[in-house]
């Protein structure tokens, strides 16, 4: 076991981790930040999804020793408080999630994308979200929403 | 046991490569690799992270030559203007690679560097259990074709077919010398060992020459994201009508086929793409619509070359 520092949606704190661990793992089994998601845990579903110095990387394939000095943000650290991110406001509003179980992929995924690119095109929303399977919605749903967020975010 | 170690330099990198005497493996961006460790298929103990080497991530033009560091992120690639302006193609085929969200950690390099993939053998240890294991993995036959000397699993590297018919040359670096050297040239036509590279030397470089008067790219998959190739074939044309096209994904190497237009006709390419590429039955996609498509897109790409 190697202890390391890590800085996760903020707050720096200091874990016991195995040296092959993925942030997936220690997210959720360490942190106890369960919102990230284990679902294929090969690279397949974009559940896993977090930012790792606002980039985007699935937690499933990303050695937790590599996050070390970088600010990690997960799905836990997105809202403040009760006030839901545009994009979590839209999914909702739009009836973009069933299970929820890909949802925390699906936002961490779409915010950075459409901080880069505030003026996507739906077909350059749908091609963003192509690593995020939903097995619930048929996507229309979800690609609407992120529609949405991005007009109210260009407002 | 398993240990990472974050070298940021390649000397350092080297020099722990020869600590650990063969026990260990390099991550790139790592997303192929880390499913290799995790399906039992990579056991080696120690991991050397290429990430934090500077050096290696970087895109430039001189003398019209574009060098890209081999841990330049596909998605820098597709980004960058002068490639959008000047390599097309090349951004084309990293365009093509895994998702969005992968293209972000997945590099040139690695992607270059791809293992070979068979349907019997990229697979769970409990699958690999069930079905049996191939001679590649710990088993004694190859589980497509039953035969017990060779193994054809495919080269799957998207950016290696759309490189080498860019005419691409690496720069490799071992703790006495750098060398340059075709890129075509370091892929064997081997399923167990598909590059000459070993595992002293750090592929470094990229070097780009040639800037093609025509390209062509397209590539088969299950969907239109994320499933490995079943075919690309990227094709150039440079000024004086020589063209080369390179097939990959339905042999256990990229196959080059090189010849001029004035003697070039459909049915010589597709004779020789036909004969050169050792298809099996280890995709997802049958055997005869794999060997099928390989018509369809070179016939494709010889009306879009011919079409005026």
């Amino acid at each position: 076991m190697e202890k390391v520092t890590l800085t996760v949606n903020g707050f720096t704190q200091s874990v016991l981790v195995e040296s092959h661990e993925t942030i997936l793992d220690t997210l959720r089994n360490r942190l106890n930040l369960t919102g990230t998601k284990k679902c294929c845990d090969e690279g397949t579903c974009g559940s896993c999804t977090i930012l790792m110095d606002g980039k985007p990387v699935l937690g499933c394939l990303t050695p937790t020793l590599r996050c070390v000095g970088k600010e990690i943000l997960t799905i836990e650290g997105i809202s403040s408080g009760e006030s839901l991110h545009l994009v979590q406001k839209h999914l909702v509003k739009s009836l973009g999630l069933q299970c929820g179980f890909c949802t925390p992929g699906v936002v961490m995924t779409a915010i950075p994308f459409l901080e880069e690119n505030p003026h996507a095109s739906r077909n350059e929303i749908k091609e963003s979200l192509s690593g995020n399977l939903c097995r619930c919605t048929g996507y229309k749903k979800i690609i609407d929403a992120v529609e949405n967020a991005a007009e109210e975010m260009r407002s | 046991m398993e240990y990472y170690h974050s070298p940021d330099s390649i000397k350092d990198a080297l020099s722990m490569a020869r600590e650990f005497d063969g026990n260990f493996i390099y991550f790139a961006g790592g997303t192929d690799v880390q499913i290799y460790r995790k399906q039992k298929l990579e056991k080696n103990e120690h991991i050397i992270d290429l990430k934090s080497i500077q050096d290696l991530n970087s895109i430039s033009m001189k003398d019209e030559v574009l060098s890209l560091g081999a841990m330049t992120p596909l998605d820098d690639i597709i980004k960058s203007k002068e490639i959008q302006n000047y390599f097309p193609l090349l951004m084309e085929a990293a365009k093509s690679v895994a998702t969005p969200v992968i293209r972000k950690t997945a590099t040139i390099g690695g992607n270059l560097l791809v293992r070979n993939r068979c349907t019997f053998y990229n697979q769970s240890q409990e699958w690999r259990n069930g079905v049996g294991s191939c001679l590649r993995d710990v088993g004694d036959i190859c589980q497509v074709t039953g035969g017990n000397n060779d193994c054809y699993s495919r080269n799957v590297s998207d950016t290696a077919a759309a490189l080498i018919a860019l005419n691409a040359e690496i720069t490799l670096i071992n703790s006495n010398e750098m060398t340059q050297k075709p890129l075509k040239d370091i892929y064997l036509p081997c399923g167990i060992k598909f590059h000459d590279l070993d595992n002293k030397n750090i592929l470094t470089q990229i070097h780009v020459p040639f800037r093609p008067k025509k390209w062509w790219y397209k590539k088969l998959r299950v969907r239109k994201t994320l499933d490995f190739t079943s075919l690309t074939i990227a094709a150039t044309v440079d000024n004086d009508d020589m063209a080369r096209i390179c097939l990959n994904g339905v042999s256990m190497a990229p196959i080059l086929i090189e010849e001029s237009l004035d003697t070039l006709t459909i049915e010589s390419l597709i004779k020789q793409a036909r004969k050169n590429c050792k298809t099996v039955d280890n995709d997802l996609m049958p055997l005869k619509y794999r060997r099928e498509m390989i018509n369809v897109f070179l016939e494709e790409w010889w009306e879009y070359e011919h079409h005026k």
